[in-house]
């Protein structure tokens, strides 16, 4: 009996050391409670193909060009649909590369008119480029574009970061009444790393209630429709949009120490339908 | 027996999970390493820390640096505070010193030295680092040029490859010098070694990340340059780090042609052939190379005919040299031009690289070359030329207004042999005095040279024309004119201007004195560029009809006088030089129009060499 206790109490401490293991791990919090969902993958590009290739002509299109004002936001590139400046790697990840020769070059892809989707999980995995002036973004437009003005269409930004910040990246909502400078966001920060050191998961799950912002499934900002100020403009499909603007109003201008080229290395963009 | 086995085993089952527990998810090779030395990361905090040391450097204020409990980072116990001494300061020329320790420290486990600094006036920091102990600083690493301004700032120096520090003494080392001449203040407080998740991207270079390709001769030795380490820090923004050679692994493709040692020194051993040089840091190869085309036994300029009495030597192991300044100024900010010299076999080779201009500078004292006739100098363009190319050459004589220039024409089949050239002072475009000569410039001037190599820089007399400070044998004829009929300027016969000024500070190089010849004053203009004469008063000489002159020169090549009147309004008039004895010349006034012949003040002669000069007046008809 003793010897059964003894064993008991062993095991017992032993548990509870790897219960405090699992714990303490060494990430942050991991436990979050979410619904469990049945995601269906309904659209992907996992950028398989030759080194050097454009993207899929059937799944993106390009924007070309400086855009008015700077696309409307002061940016300083010009958008090419080069290969230098957009193209598969022929190890399975597009890159984005904005190049410094005189003026600066990039490039911005989008599924506009190809494939837009109401509600879903869409998620993306990506390392960003890095450098003051620097402004990756992985980002969804609503289809509606072309007949109902920007902020009207809403736009939901899944990612976006600042070079000058590379260990931050930002989840963000412009609707009517909230856009611009005065949009639904916030900030994800990694401690002692950053995001253009190795590859992250970047998604949002997005229903009629709410939209879910996730780096590597961790959940960091939740916005529902009473959280925002203005109409909730999000019961329409939207498209995807990913690009590295360089300037601009939201990130600076670039300085004389930024490296260049630089490029937004992506290694696929998936889209899941809840299946109930 | 068994249930005894199971309590044993479940006994280390805990102890298994508490090691699980402190591996966790740090890094694992290197916690497992024995640590022979302590891996204290503070070297400043509000303090020295343990072992920590200061020493000055030789030729700085000893007491620049002090410990501040005022001014410190976060309101923190402490600071360091250094004071840069203004210049002429008589305990030292600049702030620079070392902190150290007695015994070694293991910094591999971190990547980065930080600091906060801060300054009493926006300033750059000449050179901040670590890694030097006072000795042979084995892992020196340094940032040139550290920006800091009035606000706290953290700055961060990478260790440019940590896993070698295993027993670094250098903790940190400043140095540097007044701006402007006027010292300030800074402080730097919180150093410390840290493992930063947030330096990211590292990128390594020798020859500053450049793939250099060179023609070379066995015998030929060099050291490889530009050895960086360049991280990206949290901020986004690329730091470069200049990294000793220690931090480096040298490797040449072909060892029978070139070889490199621990310290980047390559030495070309063998040849026709080439050879890679490239280079690691750890496991990452490295930007930059160093490709060697040796054509085999180095082919020696040909050795100098010139009688060591008819030479003045720059540069040449065949004659001794006079006192040279520099062979490469590193003029700012536009030279690009870098020296590799070298030696092969005992002689001495200059080698420019990079090449768009470079001079070399004898100034203390300046050389008078005014017996002499030619420069000479041999070259050889060690790269094949894409075209035929144009090296200017450019002869400075002290106090001239601008170079005297001379542009050689290097057709492309003389590239990868010695030429050989034989400049006479006469076909300088500009040359006026050869007596106070103190520098010879190269241009690129259709940026077709890459570089080369340059020896046997002398100037020499062919012996034949001038000798040089040739005087007239006879006076100048004495002048006839009834004094009535003259307004004089300089003569014998006649009472000149009063006050008139025969050597007027223009910033000329031409040296004027007066000489007897046979009794009679005569003005010597010696080694000429220019030179004027002041006249007393304004002279009204409309009445007047001529200028009379007598000149001599035996080695003058272009003379030209001048009248000038206010304005200045100045015509230049010709004198035919050389002369046979002295020519006397009635020059019509008419000729300086438009000069104001009511109002004349001043005369000048431009033009070279030496010229002695008698009788200048106007005169009736």
């Amino acid at each position: 009996m003793n010897k059964i206790n003894k064993f008991k109490r062993i095991l017992i401490q032993s548990i509870l050391l790897l219960v405090m293991v699992i714990f303490w791990g060494c990430e942050r919090d991991n436990f979050q409670k979410l619904d469990e969902r049945n995601w269906q993958l309904a659209w992907s590009d996992e950028f398989n193909g030759t080194a050097g290739q454009l993207p899929d002509a059937a799944k993106w299109k390009f924007d070309l060009g400086t855009g008015q004002d700077g696309w409307g936001n002061s940016e300083l590139q010009s958008y090419t649909n080069s290969p230098a400046n957009v193209s598969l790697d022929g190890d399975g990840n597009l890159l984005i590369t904005a190049i410094r020769e005189g003026n600066f070059t990039s490039a911005r892809i989008k599924t506009q008119g190809l494939f837009a989707q109401k509600y879903g999980r869409f998620e993306a995995r990506l390392k960003t480029p890095y450098g003051p002036g620097l402004w990756p973004a992985f980002w969804m437009l609503g289809e509606n574009i072309e007949t109902t003005p920007w902020p009207q269409c809403g736009e939901i930004d899944i990612m976006e970061l600042r070079g000058q910040e590379p260990h931050i990246i930002h989840g963000t909502l412009h609707g009517p009444g909230y856009s611009g400078g005065n949009p639904i966001t916030k900030s994800y920060a990694l401690v002692n790393d950053r995001f253009d050191t190795d590859f992250h998961i970047y998604a949002i799950e997005w229903d009629k209630d709410k939209i879910d912002f996730f780096v590597d499934d961790y959940l960091y900002q939740r916005i529902e429709r009473s959280d925002v100020p203005g109409e909730w403009v999000y019961d329409q499909p939207f498209f995807i949009l990913l690009n590295v603007a360089v300037g601009g109003n939201y990130v600076g201008f670039p300085t004389a120490q930024t490296p260049f080229p630089q490029k937004m290395i992506i290694d696929y963009v998936r889209v899941y339908q809840e299946v109930k | 027996m068994k249930t005894n086995i199971l309590i044993i085993l479940m006994k280390y089952i805990p102890i298994g999970i508490l090691v699980l527990l402190f591996m966790g998810c740090e890094r694992e090779l290197s916690d497992l390493k024995p640590a022979t030395f302590p891996d204290t990361p503070e070297v400043f905090i509000d303090g020295f820390s343990a072992g920590l040391n200061y020493a000055a450097f030789g030729g700085s204020v000893p007491t620049a640096f002090d410990v501040d409990t005022k001014e410190t980072y976060n309101n923190s116990k402490a600071s360091m505070r250094i004071d840069v001494p203004n210049a002429g300061d008589p305990r030292g020329a600049y702030a620079g010193g070392v902190y150290f320790t007695g015994v070694g420290r293991d910094l591999s486990g971190y990547n980065v030295l930080t600091f906060w600094a801060k300054a009493s006036e926006s300033a750059v920091i000449d050179v901040v680092g670590f890694g030097n102990d006072l000795g042979a600083s084995k892992y020196q690493a340094t940032i040139s040029g550290l920006q800091v301004s009035t606000n706290w700032k953290k700055y961060y120096i990478p260790l440019p490859n940590s896993s070698v520090l295993t027993a670094e003494r250098g903790m940190f080392f400043y140095s540097t010098g007044p701006v402007d001449g006027k010292g300030y203040s800074f402080w730097i407080d919180e150093v410390k070694f840290e493992n930063l998740g947030t330096i990211a991207h590292p990128q390594f270079t020798i020859f500053n990340g450049e793939d250099k390709v060179e023609t070379t001769f066995i015998g030929v030795t060099q050291k490889i340059t530009g050895l960086t380490a360049i991280y990206n820090l949290p901020e986004g923004v690329n730091q470069s780090v200049n990294a000793a050679s220690a931090y480096f692994t040298f490797t040449s493709s072909n060892e029978s042609i070139a070889t490199v040692n621990e310290a980047g020194e390559v030495s070309v051993a063998g040849g026709p052939g080439s050879a890679e040089i490239t280079a690691m840091v750890g496991d990452a190869a490295t930007l930059g190379s160093l490709t060697l085309q040796s054509i085999g036994n180095f082919q020696q300029a040909p050795l100098p005919v010139h009688a060591a009495d008819d030479v003045i030597s720059i540069f040449s192991n065949a004659y001794t040299n006079v006192p040279v300044n520099y062979y490469n100024g590193y003029w700012a900010p536009y030279q690009t031009t870098l020296s590799a010299d070298f030696e092969v076999n005992g002689d001495q080779i200059l080698q420019y690289i990079d090449f768009n201009f470079v001079g070399i500078e004898f100034s203390s004292p300046t050389v008078d070359a005014t017996a002499m006739t030619h420069l000479h100098l041999d070259i050889y363009i060690p790269n094949t030329l894409a075209a035929d190319a144009q090296l200017k050459i450019e002869l400075v004589n002290e106090g001239a207004a601008s170079s005297a220039t001379y542009i050689v024409n290097i057709p492309v089949s003389e590239s990868k042999k010695w030429i050989g050239l034989d400049l006479p002072f006469s076909e300088f475009t500009g040359l006026g005095s050869t007596a106070k000569l103190m520098q010879i410039i190269f241009v690129n001037e259709n940026n077709m040279i890459s570089g080369f190599y340059a020896d046997n820089i002398y100037f020499y007399s062919n012996g034949t024309p001038p000798p040089p400070g040739g005087e007239p044998a006879v006076a100048a004829p004495t002048p006839t004119h009834p004094a009535a009929n003259v307004i004089s300027v300089f003569s014998d016969a006649y009472t000149a201007i009063p006050g008139t000024d025969l050597n007027p500070p223009w910033g000329q190089a031409t040296v004027v004195t007066t000489v007897q010849i046979q009794g009679n004053n005569t003005l010597k203009y010696a080694g000429l560029n220019y030179q004027g004469i002041q006249l007393g008063a304004s002279q009204n000489v409309s009445s007047m009809v001529f200028l009379h002159l007598d000149f001599w020169t035996a080695n003058s090549t272009v003379l030209n006088i001048y009248l000038i009147s206010p304005g200045p309004v100045e015509t230049p008039y010709s004198l035919t030089v050389p002369t046979s004895g002295w020519t006397s010349i009635d020059i019509p006034l008419s000729s300086f129009a438009p000069v104001s012949l009511s109002d004349v003040i001043q005369l000048k002669f431009e033009g070279n060499g030496d010229i002695y000069l008698d009788n200048i007046y106007f005169r009736k008809n």
